[in-house]
């Protein structure tokens, strides 16, 4: 595991960029290195999404691999699973990760089960990119962090970028996959910079954790924009004497649950932070691994931290005090490692 | 532009019809036939594990629309009988093989009950148990198509009831303005499950919609293996130029329950007797010689026969293929 780590490491160039454009890196670098790979998407083209994650692509790559959609994401993903069955490799852009529901049975029942149903002569090698979580303002249908469902729905795998240079990697990973893949953008992120590699071949595989800190005192698995509030809250504690291990899986399918097993092995206490709501999150299966795994070994119960059992309010203040800010984290650290 | 009002098409006068067509047509609707009454006397007889969804009557347009295609043209089934997939060349063996869940299946012993066949060399890429849903998985494999440079069409075989599906109306609009290369082949049998065409759709034809939608609207009858044939070609020629998508509604019935077994209190147009009115066969024999056709049918009757009995002896799949293809 520490091996594919390293592999990650800067090539020759690094570049400082923000989020979105790693992403958008990562499919230019991979449209030119394959033929096959296209876009859809509303908005993609002449707009470069309204996120501006695929600018400059309509000019690169013309307007037959990069594709403005109509209102449909029901077509964007369906026709995304027929073009993956065929022979080419689509990254579909949805605008908003809630709208995956509107595409519920070309994700769940198409992308998901078509290579098992036809015992394996069809592949699906799709790319569904949906930007997730918190934005500011932007609503309860606008808002939401469904990458549980992903997890539910056996078939697909399920990625959460949470830092510039895991984005571009995991995406050329994603597209890279013969899998169908539902790639977690947090919107939130997208203007986050950090230092990206450049070598075309920089990948980040799948199914390994990245441990952003390391500690004795309590494992903490966070996952998308809750990974820099964890670690700004186990800043907290380390001046307070208690030195916090952080995971960050990266992909919730494949699951790395060796790194998290391990890790909760040495400190014998876990907690999970994520955006999505509390109740049957990603959260819930994780600590039940937990417990099922390391029962003897734990000093305390698995806690998790996510979203109250609400939609999200529309109000941006209000917003916030739905998911689990610094303080929030910090305390409940705080309060698991004093068990 | 697409004129306003979907085109009837004439049946094909006598005179004309292309003698080897009209006995390759027989060929195909006399299997089809024979796999739908064997099928049907086994599962009256002993059961099925599943829901058989009988084409029988249908086979005219299952028949005539895919002999229009090329063995690389993709094509998406519906699930009313099995006639679409032999047609294309799968064989009667991986057919019944997925129906009673053997290894020989085309799904190798995972399907069964309900039809999901899947032959890629031969472009069959399926049916959507979500009725509907090939509507935009079509749009996909014709956009690949074009993608890799081939001239490749996309056929999708779809109900009257799944010609109300939101996903009808994404697809025909995009596939439009897209000018993809799609010819949609609406079997309106004139019910789905229990309802009537009448109950779902304000207008008389589903190929009345066409116009909205910019493509052309073409009304053929079902039962006439090579009127069906004519119109689809004449839709194929269109795709395969690039000038896009055709709505073909092909009049037709269903003979049977919607699976076997339904008891179809809800119907008041029941048949009785083995007649099927307007028989296909019958029709295709105004333009085949009749020792031909009675040796076609025999040729057929043996052949549906001798393949459920090799079926029903193969091997099923050990249960570790539960945990098998789910991941590439
Ligand atoms: C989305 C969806 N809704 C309902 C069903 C259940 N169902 C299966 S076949 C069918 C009727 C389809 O009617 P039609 O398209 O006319 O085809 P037909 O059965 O007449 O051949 C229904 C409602 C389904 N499979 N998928
Ligand atoms: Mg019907």
């Amino acid at each position: 595991m520490t091996e594919q780590r390293t592999q990650e490491s800067p090539g020759d160039g690094v570049s400082t960029i923000n989020y979105a454009l790693a992403i958008n890196h990562a499919m230019a670098e991979e449209m030119r290195r394959d033929s096959r790979v296209w876009i859809l998407g509303q908005d993609v083209g002449r707009m470069g999404g309204v996120f501006g994650v695929t600018r400059g692509l309509l000019d690169e790559f013309g307007p037959l691999r990069v594709r403005d959609t109509a209102i449909n994401e029901t077509f964007i993903v369906g026709a995304a699973a027929g073009a993956a069955m065929t022979g080419t490799i689509p990254i579909a852009e949805l605008q908003f990760a809630d709208f995956m529901l509107i595409a519920g049975d070309e994700i769940f029942g198409k992308l998901a089960k078509w290579r098992y149903m036809h015992g394996g002569k069809l592949s699906l090698p799709a790319v569904v990119r949906v930007p997730t979580g918190l934005l500011g303002g932007v609503g309860a249908e606008h808002s939401q962090s469904l990458e549980v469902l992903g997890m539910h729905f056996p078939g697909v795998k399920v990625v959460l970028p949470s830092t510039p240079a895991d984005a571009k990697g995991l995406l050329k990973s994603a597209i890279r996959d013969p899998n169908p893949v539902l790639f977690f953008e947090h919107k939130g992120l997208y203007r986050v910079k950090g230092e990206v590699p450049d070598d075309p071949e920089f990948l980040v595989p799948f199914g390994v954790a990245a441990v952003r800190r390391r500690g004795d005192a309590l494992t903490v698995i966070a996952t998308g924009m809750m990974v820099d509030r964890t670690l700004a809250a186990a800043e907290v504690l380390a001046r307070e004497g208690h030195e916090v291990e952080v995971i960050d899986p990266r992909t919730l399918v494949p699951l790395d649950m060796d790194t998290i097993l391990e890790s909760v092995q040495r400190t014998g206490r876990a907690m999970i932070v994520h955006e999505a709501v509390r109740t049957a999150g990603a959260g819930a299966e994780i600590a039940s691994r937990i417990h099922e795994e390391l029962f003897f070994a734990l000093d305390a119960p698995v806690w998790r931290l996510g979203a109250s059992d609400t939609p999200i309010p529309q109000d941006p203040e209000l917003e916030q005090l739905c998911i689990p800010q610094v303080p929030g984290i910090a305390e409940a650290m705080r309060g698991l490692i004093a068990l | 532009m697409a004129s306003s009002a979907p085109r009837k098409r004439a049946a094909p006068v006598k005179t004309e019809v292309d003698a080897t067509r009209a006995t390759d047509l027989y060929r195909t609707v006399a299997r089809i036939r024979a796999a739908e009454l064997v099928l049907q006397r086994h599962i009256t007889e002993h059961g099925f594990g599943g829901f058989w969804h009988p084409g029988l009557g249908q086979e005219g347009v299952q028949a005539g629309a895919v002999a229009a295609l090329r063995t690389d043209d993709y094509m998406f089934i519906a699930h009313r009988g099995l006639g679409y997939a032999l047609a294309k060349g799968m064989s009667l063996e991986s057919l019944f093989g997925d129906l009673f869940a053997r290894t020989v299946g085309s799904t190798g012993g995972k399907g069964g009950g309900t039809v999901h066949f899947v032959d890629p060399e031969r472009g069959v890429l399926g049916q959507g148990g979500a009725i509907g849903s090939s509507f935009v998985l079509g749009a996909g494999a014709a956009i690949s198509g074009q993608m890799l440079g081939t001239d490749r069409v996309c056929a999708i075989f779809f109900g009257d009831g799944a010609s109300s599906r939101g996903t009808w109306h994404e697809s025909a609009l995009q596939a439009s303005v897209w000018k993809l290369p799609i010819v949609w082949i609406c079997e309106n049998n004139g019910w789905a499950v229990s309802a009537r065409i009448s109950e779902q759709s304000p207008t008389e034809n589903i190929a009345d919609r066409a116009s909205a939608y910019g493509v052309p609207g073409v009304i053929v009858d079902g039962q006439d293996a090579i009127a069906v044939f004519d119109a689809v070609t004449e839709a194929v020629d269109r795709a395969r130029a690039g000038h896009g998508p055709t709505l073909i509604e092909a009049k037709t019935m269903r003979i049977r329950g919607h699976y076997e077994g339904d008891r179809q209190k809800y119907r008041d147009d029941l048949l009785v007797g083995d007649e099927i009115p307007r028989d296909p066969l019958g029709i295709l024999r105004e333009h085949v010689p009749a020792s031909v056709a009675d040796q076609l049918d025999d040729d057929a009757r043996h052949e549906a026969e001798s393949v459920l009995a090799t079926v029903l002896e193969a091997p099923r799949a050990d249960p570790s293929i539960i945990y098998k293809d789910v991941w590439s």
